[in-house]
């Protein structure tokens, strides 16, 4: 009933759209604008109401963390991602990459998927020294040190398989394998990561840590010559931490923490970058649809290592690569 | 519409609860369990006395995405007599009501282990459901018997 006393509310604010402010039902005949602007609110309120209703889900309750949650077998369900990743060391920087994803349940411990992934960035004097230097997804890319650099391409297509080994609803800790093979135009990567969940207050906080290793194969111009390319290893090596509290019913919030390395190898020597992000998680769960929104801030704790280029380091941020000032995901899914 | 009232989008998201599907008001549950029954409030919310010396107890568990309220019809002997699912709201599991899922919970006492996975089956895609309704029903008897 809760519910009805919001959508009413929703109502009584709908006035006030048209500019006014303390107007209420009465002043409805005197202003008919204000008639379309309720009208507008409340048929969003009941598209919205129908869509929950009709639909709730198996559903990603952190944007960046992974959970042991996996659909039930013969069940799909589809997402939409949106990470937008915004400033580096100066200058002007942001690149919006974007996921669909469909995904299935395989068995009642197994669930795979396929993912499509495009991107799109602007950078300008964004890179060490003010250079203007493409983002990690468009590496092979070349781009002058002045030039405005605008580019979105389709970065490639990725297979994930993730097997629940434990469940924190049965065995008290849950645990789960994942892996995820990347291959794009100039890019191979196979993310690998161990998924621990455990939830605590009658499974109302889920506290989520995964451990990545993932090596890649990226082929760019070389430094002498733009016009040679040669293949290069990487490596990120990721912790994330996330913790969600399920505050109201359908309502989650908390936050997610990430330390994100790279190695100029397969074998962890090399340490090139290693940032620490921190931010706020929201989550809404319905019957069939979801979504989850995480902002990221990089913590000034970046050091200098053995592979860290001159001016990727600005006060204790590491700018390189993939790492930039702030991210932010948005996470949408439908289950069926 | 100006911003501002792009914030009242999610509150109105929240109001679906009010039009979720409810399979029993406490009535229908109570005459489900319990035909031809009379039942007196014990003075403790969501508990009352049947005229058959049993317990009719609405119990609110945990779900995924919500609680799920579950009524539970208790034997004068301390013993389950029946539960049903009066509100169920989740993406998947909707087994929970299946009479034959439902039928493990019959005979029942505090002393049981009613543990997911020893006596009380799981369904699978709805484990957490499944586990918290058990949890309810462990609860209610011990509460009863103490």
């Amino acid at each position: 009933m809760v519910g009805r006393i919001h959508l009413f509310a929703s109502w009584r604010v709908a006035p006030s759209c048209s500019g006014q402010r303390g107007v209420g039902f009465k002043a409805e005949a005197r202003m008919p604008a204000y008639a379309g602007c309720a009208a507008r609110a409340i048929a969003l309120a009941a598209m919205l109401a129908t869509a929950a209703t009709a639909a709730s889900a198996e559903e990603s309750i952190f944007a960046f963390v992974y959970t042991t949650d996996l659909l039930p077998q013969g069940k799909s369900e589809v997402e939409q991602w949106m990470t937008w990743r915004h400033q580096k060391n100066g200058g002007t920087y942001d690149q919006i990459e974007g996921r669909t994803e469909y995904e299935y349940g395989l068995a009642s411990n197994l669930q795979g998927a396929v993912y499509l992934n495009y991107a799109w960035t602007q950078a300008y004097h964004n890179g060490p020294f003010n250079a203007t230097t493409p983002p990690e997804q468009f590496a092979d890319y070349a781009a002058g040190a002045d030039d405005f650099f605008n580019a979105k391409r389709f970065t490639g297509v990725s297979g994930e398989l993730i097997y629940r080994i434990l469940s924190p609803y049965t065995d008290g800790i849950g645990l789960a394998l994942y892996t995820e093979p990347t291959i794009g135009k100039n890019f191979f990567e196979l993310e690998n990561k161990v998924i621990v969940q455990k939830n605590f207050l009658d499974d109302l906080l889920t506290v989520a840590v995964n451990f990545t290793y993932a090596p890649e194969y990226r082929n760019v111009p070389s430094d002498d010559n733009p016009a040679v390319f040669n293949w290069q290893e990487e490596t990120d090596v990721n912790v994330g931490l996330g913790v969600s509290y399920r505050f109201i019913e359908n309502w989650s919030a908390g936050f997610e923490f990430l330390n994100e390395r790279e190695y100029n190898s397969f074998d962890f020597s090399h340490l090139s970058n290693s940032g620490y992000y921190l931010g706020p998680t929201i989550h809404f769960g319905g019957e069939r649809f979801f979504f989850t929104a995480t902002a990221l801030w990089q913590m000034p704790w970046a050091t200098v290592h053995t592979d860290t280029i001159p001016g990727a380091l600005v006060n204790h941020l590491v700018l390189d690569n993939d790492f930039e000032r702030f991210r932010f995901r948005f996470k949408a899914g439908y289950t069926f | 519409m100006k911003a501002s009232h792009w914030v009242w989008l999610p509150v109105a998201a929240i109001s679906t609860s009010a039009y979720a599907t409810t399979y029993f008001s406490v009535e229908q549950a109570q005459r489900a369990i319990f035909p031809g029954a009379s039942f007196t409030s014990t003075g403790k919310p969501n508990i009352w006395r049947t005229s058959n010396g049993g317990y009719f107890v609405v119990e609110r568990v945990v779900g995924k995405h919500e609680y799920i309220t579950v009524a539970i019809g208790v034997n004068p002997n301390g013993t389950v007599k029946q539960i049903e699912i009066m509100d169920y709201r989740e993406s998947y599991g909707y087994e929970v009501r299946d009479a034959s899922w439902r039928a493990q919970f019959v005979g029942k006492s505090a002393s049981s282990p009613l543990e997911l996975g020893a006596d009380i089956k799981n369904i699978s895609g709805a484990t957490l459901s499944s586990k918290h309704i058990t949890d309810g029903v462990k609860r209610v008897l011990q509460g009863l018997k103490g």
